[in-house]
């Protein structure tokens, strides 16, 4: 995805139209709109928003931490319809579309992921009786239904642009090789994020400031102590009876 | 066991618990939040969908509902539209927390207790209007017709309004909408232009632009979905943007050049704009001398304002003056001059603002042509008499409207007359309010004034969705149905992607609520009032559908929208105006003969008084008025206000970016707490907070609070001396951290011109305030 800063003119559409699509309840969001500024930069004062969602990283450490045990799983291509076997832990990167996606029905709801993923672009979802991590899943099954996105399809000013990177005649892959495109990435931490930003100079430098991030989060995350997964289960085996 | 290997058990033990999950045994909430249909689709997948219009807003953008099981999941937009297609804003987005909001009203309720004070009982709707149609017959037997007044606004409003209009009152329409925003711009652009290019809509053609102006007009801040993707499309296609404004709002982020103007001296630069480009020959010679008036007038009346006049006046640089009428005057006639909205900012010289917009538009040409300003297309809709009541009512002896504003009647009557008018009984009394879709206490300047003007009153009652502090304020609460439970009028839309649609129910209402159209009629039958005859509103649709060949029906199988071929500009040689001249007028002869400017003056408003800053206000993205506060989803996005905070000020009184303050402006009245955004983006004389915030109902429970009120700040107004709007940017005030009162310190020069502002009560401001 890329999102253009010089057309986002900060209205949050898109963090409700994600909220209304999956029923994410208030306090948790997989989507956000962040205000930055107005404030001082080297190319003038700046005065532009951070829509943020899960970037999809090439390499997601909120999946390396993922504690579940890999099992296998037989992906599609949806544009060749080639079929891969890889193992996967309960939270994965899809093999042919590069969504990070979870399977709802592995998550132990440890949280493990939600820490280490350097943007804050996972919650776990403490409302259920039984917690389960979410995130964006580029509104997969939306688009496996043919629509776009939700938060593509409400944009009031096209803003956002969603599509295929490896597909060179997509309009994305033209803005990310015009090398016009930024990513939220640091010296620190630079783990391939799939979303790009595009801006004016003054806009694009106040977002890296603010909102790359710098923390490698993934390296402190402890893997779920025993107490923890018992909980898990325990939990799980309460909401059975 | 090793660790491992315990992962591994648990794993499985999860998935065998998962599996059985599957299994259907109905033991197992769902493990994540689901909407989905009987078919098991996700999300809005799979929902039917119904057509119709929204009303978070007066914008009224084609939606569609999203339905599953009876239960709306969630509001798109209506793909048949040619202005928004499939897009919402966040406040359309929300519509679906609006039904479901738990703190709706939703049975008709009678006050028990003080008024104000927010004690109830609920009653039966046959009570509720009985004792509203005894109290309409009880006070126009005792005071007149007069006596009664309407305040409103929104499509909930208009059924009612026929009532007080056959109940013989001048007083049936006193929209907020126009005395508290766009009446001073309406009016000018009538007067200029012949029709009102800014009203509810704006006819300017910003997609088209090679430049575009914007005089204080927060784009983006506000939100109006075809209005901001047009502005957006323009951007895009590489036009130049010129923004003048104290505060450098999301508009100014995007500006090719920004202009941080004193408060108050708009006029000023747009008369020395127009000196300039007469002077330099940047206008557009033949539009003007085919298709103006009073050009010489005008011509001679701006010579003296040049720009080195209006520098120091605007606190702007010369050069940068200079640069951006350039930028303008190369464009022409593709340029954009936005005629604005929210116009009720000094009282004196808004309407005078307003005129100078338009006639710098009419200087550049930019009438009728492509990124100019354009012409409403016709739209061909039928009209129904069972949605009509009353014929026009006579006027009074003693007229509010015309006796005191010569153009006031145009609009209605003025909403801070009717106020005092209830409170002194002149020129006749004023007993009765019906209030219908506006929140009037924190519309209306000085809501402490209006709320003993309500203590003086026989009877008030409202039409209301939400406990809103007016509710609170009401004997009687009708509680009515939202837009997505209702039936409406058709609905045209004659910008630049016309259609025609309607608003139908997506849901049933819930709880006792009615719609509008059966509260009117309900109502006008208690009073013996022979309208409203048709049964169900859908007649009345049927009925002004006929002329655009459709019915309910054929437009539902058109996807509930029908568009309408656009008819923007003309030709030059076909230019007409419905001016009495048939040409735009630069200098406006019905204004003379009221004795009042022709043509535009600066009148200088007065700067803060030693201390204080000037209170500002503006819009958020994701709010309406003060009516969404309460929406669930709204809330979570944006729960308060910030005060803008120059950062040099910041630094000079030691305040930091985050602090809690309290405000109390020039009176002594003090805000609800608010936290300070501290920014080099707005001038060091002002501060700004968005609209809406710091709600005193305490039936609001997510918005009871939160944030700061501009609203209850607002106690210093002056009337438009054209048409009586009463307005809102002549408030200031200075900062209290704890116990201690924080003066504004004096950062910006103030020329000759201009008189500061002259505290009432020099001695009370000092001690603090009162309330």
């Amino acid at each position: 995805m890329v999102i253009d800063l010089k057309r986002c003119v900060g209205c949050h559409a898109c963090a409700i139209a994600c909220r209304a699509e999956w029923g994410i309840p208030v306090g948790y969001r997989r989507n956000w709109v962040h205000r930055l500024g107005p404030e001082k930069t080297p190319h003038g004062l700046s005065y532009t928003f951070y829509p943020g969602l899960c970037n999809h990283c090439d390499d997601p450490k909120c999946v390396s931490v993922c504690p579940v045990d890999p099992e296998e799983r037989t992906f599609k291509d949806p544009k060749t319809g080639k079929k891969k076997t890889i193992a996967i832990h309960a939270t994965f990167k899809h093999p042919f579309t590069g969504a990070v996606l979870i399977d709802k029905t592995r998550c132990i709801g440890c949280g493990s992921c939600v820490e280490a993923c350097p943007y804050g672009a996972r919650y776990l979802n403490e409302e259920l009786d039984d917690p389960k991590a979410d995130k964006c899943t580029f509104c997969v099954e939306r688009l496996e239904a043919g629509e776009q996105p939700a938060c593509v399809k409400t944009c009031i000013t096209k803003a956002r642009i969603f599509g295929d990177l490896s597909d060179k005649s997509s309009q994305v892959h033209k803005i990310v090789a015009s090398g016009k495109a930024i990513r939220l990435t640091s010296k620190e931490v630079n783990i391939g994020p799939n979303v790009y930003y595009t801006g004016l100079k003054k806009d694009t430098h106040l977002l890296i400031k603010k909102y790359a991030p710098h923390e490698r989060k993934w390296e402190n995350v402890m893997a779920p102590t025993r107490r923890d997964i018992i909980l898990a289960a325990v939990r799980r085996l309460k909401t059975a009876v | 066991m090793k660790r491992r290997r315990f992962l591994k058990l648990s794993a499985s033990a999860c998935a065998a618990l998962a599996a059985l999950e599957l299994q259907g045994k109905g033991m197992f909430r769902p493990a994540v939040a689901s909407t989905g249909d009987a078919q098991g689709l996700p999300g809005s997948l799979g929902a039917k969908e119904i057509p119709s219009v929204c009303e978070m807003c007066f914008w009224r953008c084609p939606i569609v509902g999203k339905v599953k099981k009876g239960r709306l999941v969630k509001i798109e937009g209506n793909p048949k539209s040619p202005a928004n297609d499939t897009r919402v804003c966040a406040r359309g987005n929300s519509g679906v927390q609006l039904i479901y909001d738990p703190d709706r009203l939703k049975y008709p309720l009678k006050r028990t207790g003080k008024r104000g004070e927010g004690k109830w009982a609920r009653i039966s709707w046959d009570e509720a209007l009985d004792e509203v149609a005894h109290n309409m017959n009880k006070v126009r037997d005792k005071y007149g017709p007069h006596a009664l007044a309407y305040f409103d606004h929104g499509a909930s409003a208009e059924f009612m309004r026929g009532i007080f209009k056959a109940l013989g009152t001048e007083n049936y329409t006193n929209e907020p909408a126009f005395f508290q925003c766009v009446g001073p711009a309406a009016l000018a652009f009538i007067k200029t232009m012949g029709y009102i290019t800014s009203g509810t809509r704006q006819y300017v053609d910003m997609k088209n632009a090679k430049a575009i102006l914007l005089v204080a007009s927060h784009i983006g801040e506000n939100v109006h979905v075809s209005h901001v993707s047009e502005y957006m499309e323009g951007l895009s296609k590489g036009a130049k943007l010129v923004v003048v404004d104290p505060r450098f709002s999301a508009p100014a982020g995007k500006a090719d050049i920004y202009l941080p103007i004193r408060p108050g001296t708009d006029t000023a630069l747009l008369l020395a704009w127009m000196n300039f480009i007469i002077e330099k020959g940047l206008y557009d010679k033949d539009f003007v001398k085919s298709h103006c008036t009073g050009f010489d007038d005008v011509k001679a009346a701006v010579k003296k304002c040049t720009i080195e006049w209006a520098a120091p006046i605007c606190d702007l640089k010369p050069e940068d003056m200079k640069k951006a009428i350039i930028t303008l005057a190369e464009a022409r006639p593709h340029v954009a001059i936005h005629p604005g909205r929210h116009a009720t900012w000094y009282g004196k010289g808004d309407t005078s603002r307003h005129q100078a917009l338009g006639m710098l538009a009419a200087l550049f040409g930019a009438v009728g042509v492509p990124g100019g300003l354009y012409f409403p297309t016709p739209v061909k809709k039928g009209h129904s008499e069972c949605a009509e009541c009353g014929g026009e009512p006579e006027t009074p002896d003693e007229s509010i409207q015309e006796d005191y504003y010569p153009f006031a009647s145009m609009f209605g009557s003025p909403t801070s007359k009717l106020v005092e008018a209830s409170l002194t009984g002149k020129p006749y009394p004023v007993k009765l309010w019906g209030i219908n879709g506006v929140n009037i206490l924190q519309t209306i300047p000085d809501p402490y004034k209006t709320m003993e003007a309500i203590n003086k009153l026989d009877f008030i009652f409202c039409e209301e969705i939400m406990p809103t502090e007016t509710a609170m304020w009401s004997d009687i609460v009708l509680p009515g149905a939202t837009y997505l439970e209702r039936y409406d009028a058709v609905y045209s839309y004659d910008l630049l992607t016309p259609y025609i649609t309607v608003r139908q129910p997506v849901v049933k209402p819930m709880f006792e609520v009615k719609s509008s159209y059966w509260i009117a009629r309900q109502l006008a039958k208690r009073l013996g009032l022979e309208c409203f005859q048709a049964k169900d509103i859908r007649e009345i649709i049927e009925e002004e559908l006929k002329p655009a060949g459709l019915s309910l029906e054929s437009l539902n199988k058109k996807g509930g929208l029908v568009p309408i071929k656009a008819k923007p500009y003309r030709k030059r040689k076909d230019l007409k105006f419905k001016t009495e001249s048939g040409k735009i007028n630069l200098s406006v002869t019905d204004f003379e003969d009221e004795d009042l400017d022709p043509i535009p003056k600066f009148i200088p408003t007065p700067a803060p008084p030693k201390g204080y800053a000037r209170l500002i206000y503006g819009r958020v993205p994701v709010h309406t008025f003060s009516r969404t506060m309460n929406n669930k989803w709204l809330h979570n996005e944006w729960p308060e206000n910030q005060l803008w905070l120059n950062d040099e000020v910041a630094g000079k009184i030691g305040l930091k970016d985050g602090e809690e303050v309290v405000l109390e402006n020039q009176d002594g009245y003090k805000s609800l707490p608010i936290k300070l955004k501290v920014t080099p983006g707005i001038r060091a004389d002002v501060v700004y907070m968005a609209h809406g915030y710091g709600s005193r109902s305490k039936m609001l429970t997510k918005a009871f609070k939160k944030g700061a009120s501009d609203q209850f700040m607002i106690t210093e107004y002056i009337n438009d001396p054209f048409m009586g709007a009463s307005s809102h940017r002549t408030n200031f005030v200075r900062i209290i951290k704890g116990n201690k009162v924080i003066n504004i310190p004096d950062l910006c020069p103030i020329p000759p011109q201009i008189p500061r502002f002259k505290l009432k009560n020099a001695a009370s401001a000092k001690t603090g305030g009162k309330k």
